[in-house]
């Protein structure tokens, strides 16, 4: 699920990511609003608790693939939506940074993607209204594997929806999306499964470790509407990423390389392709794409081996 | 167990900075700047994507990290590209250009630079990293107007893993002590496992915060070395852009060749 940054093109990575900013601001005034005592460490130790567990990837039979768990409807049935938001970023900013899972440029997307499915979505909307305040396991269980579910195939659909957005794959998005879909079916079915197994530990052995709205701030009775600034930050952000978006789909559409060659090829209308670029435009620069790749690694090459020389001998010294 | 303590290994040694002179903002500007300039050449234009190689190249040699370290990093992206790359050889087969009567079509040339971009785009985050260190590139990222609740959570959950690992790691030994030689877990055992594995380390990571607060912990973690913006971070910055821009802009390969 994670999106490397070779998937997607920098007007979908940065409309993505400045959508994703809205939502990091949003969380974050939400979550400095919560008056739970053990917030702070109760994320820390959840966002490595969901850390670990993605790193175990299981293998989908039968396709080849693997896949692992994203771990947002047990963050949010822990901590509630907006805190399992912050949580779930920061995994994903880590496996970023550090081990390099999922491109920086891309982090937006799969923020979205995985974060804001699950915690924002799939959590208010099918979890909470199936598990309700039942402390039946049940309903637990049917609440989590629904949840997960609808989390992951609306992310495998956004991933699709980038992936063709960006123009990177040839593979029209009717075929992307039955690969992606059935894949993430079965992962969305075992991830629900981990989840509700792991919440009915914790609802019989620490229930008070479960998340419940009216705890969560000052006045129990009435929890904090959103205040007037952080509405107009939200407005501003929403703006500015649908103006980004416009914007950015103007530009590439006015040169032949970017977007208009997805939307083409989303469409399924080939005889549209040559007519965007014609092949005596093209042809020219083709014949010197191998001379210039073969031209260019020589350089980078070459460009190695003097800086190898040089900086390793300043470094061997200091 | 074994890939938990790798990934324990690799948390513990980039946590500390390297040995790297500039500071993290500059690298974090460069680095951003340097992905967008990669990721927006055309597909069908790997050779202008090749030019950019020069900046992991470099830069790792001059940081001393060493290109084939950070080479050999980046590598494990691949599959993951591959997998969606790998379709555009068979669905777009028109001929971009022939060498020596054997003809290469424009699924090849867009596939290959799938790979290049997705390589560069790794190699770059690689290096930022290892030159910024993690604590270093929290506090540059509080400074370009990160919310501060996320730079905590960041840095919590980056300590925080030491002991949801620990505590994993002396559940398994536990388990394999009284479990009579048998080593697997049965399927139904491990949700209480791993209920039991988030409860023991919540409980844990909640006693730590307590010995925090009462070390005087204010919800900010200090920096290990200061991080003004030095002329040598400034003159690096400003290099870069320019050489990116540069070498995103011209077209060098029609220059040359």
């Amino acid at each position: 699920m994670h999106m490397a940054d070779a998937l997607v093109s920098p007007p979908v990575a940065i409309t993505a990511g400045v959508a994703a900013a809205a939502l990091i601001v949003v969380a974050s005034r939400k979550v400095s609003q919560i008056k739970r005592e053990d917030i702070l460490p109760l994320m820390g130790v959840m966002g490595a608790f969901v850390f670990a567990a993605q790193m175990i990837n299981f293998s989908i039979p039968g396709t080849g693939s693997s896949g692992h768990i994203i771990g947002g409807v047990l963050l949010a049935a822990l901590m509630g939506p907006w805190a399992a938001f912050i949580t779930l970023a920061s995994v994903l900013i880590i496996q970023c940074l550090v081990f390099a899972d999922g491109g920086l440029m891309a982090l937006g997307c799969n923020l979205i993607n995985m974060g804001a499915m699950s915690c924002l979505v799939a959590f208010p909307l099918i979890y909470r209204p199936i598990a309700g305040r039942s402390l039946k396991k049940g309903r637990v269980m049917l609440a989590s594997i629904a949840a997960c579910i609808v989390g992951l195939e609306l992310g495998a659909l956004l991933v699709t929806g980038e992936t063709e957005l960006s123009g990177i794959t040839a593979l029209p998005a009717s075929q992307f999306l039955m690969f992606m879909l059935p894949i993430h079916l079965a992962i969305g079915l075992c991830e629900g499964v981990a989840t509700g197994a792991v919440l009915c530990f914790v609802q019989s052995y620490k229930p008070d470790m479960l998340y419940r709205t009216d705890r969560l701030y000052e006045n129990p009775s009435q929890p904090k509407k959103m205040t007037r600034k952080s509405k107009v930050v939200l407005t501003v952000f929403a703006v500015l990423a649908l103006a980004m978006g416009v914007a950015f789909t103007w530009i590439a559409s006015s040169n032949p390389d970017g977007l208009e060659w997805s939307i083409a090829r989303i469409t399924g209308d080939t005889e549209l392709a040559p007519a965007i670029t014609p092949a005596t435009a093209l042809m020219p620069d083709y014949n010197s794409t191998f001379s210039g790749v073969l031209g260019g690694l020589i350089v980078v090459a070459l460009l190695w081996g003097f800086c190898s020389i040089i900086f390793r001998k300043r470094h061997a010294k200091a | 167990m074994p890939k938990l303590e790798n990934a324990l290994i690799s948390l513990n040694s980039l946590s500390r900075p390297a040995a790297g002179k500039v500071s993290a903002p500059a690298l974090l500007v460069v680095t951003l700047v340097y992905l967008v300039a990669v990721l927006s050449v055309p597909l069908y234009a790997p050779q202008r994507i090749v030019w950019l190689a020069v900046y992991p190249v470099v830069q790792s040699e001059m940081s001393g990290i060493g290109f084939a370290r950070v080479f050999g990093k980046s590598l494990w992206v691949l599959p993951l590209i591959l997998l969606i790359g790998i379709f555009n050889p068979f669905i777009d087969t028109q001929t971009a250009f022939t060498i020596g009567g054997v003809a290469v079509s424009r699924g090849w040339v867009s596939f290959f630079s799938i790979m290049l971009r997705g390589l560069l785009a790794v190699q770059a985050v690689v290096i930022l990293t290892m030159t910024a260190g993690f604590y270093d590139m929290c506090h540059a990222m509080r400074r370009f107007g990160c919310p501060k609740v996320l730079v905590t959570q960041l840095q919590f959950t980056y300590r925080y893993m030491v002991v949801v690992v620990e505590e994993a790691v002396g559940m398994d030994r536990a388990r394999k002590a009284r479990g009579f030689g048998r080593n697997s877990y049965p399927l139904r055992m491990w949700g209480r496992m791993v209920g039991q594995l988030l409860v023991r380390s919540y409980e844990r990571a909640t006693r730590i915060y307590r010995a925090m607060l009462s070390r005087g912990f204010d919800g900010t973690m200090p920096l290990s070395r200061p991080q003004h913006m030095s002329g040598l971070s400034w003159v690096f910055m400003l290099i870069w852009v320019a050489v990116m821009l540069a070498l995103r802009l011209i077209n060098i390969s029609q220059l040359i060749f």
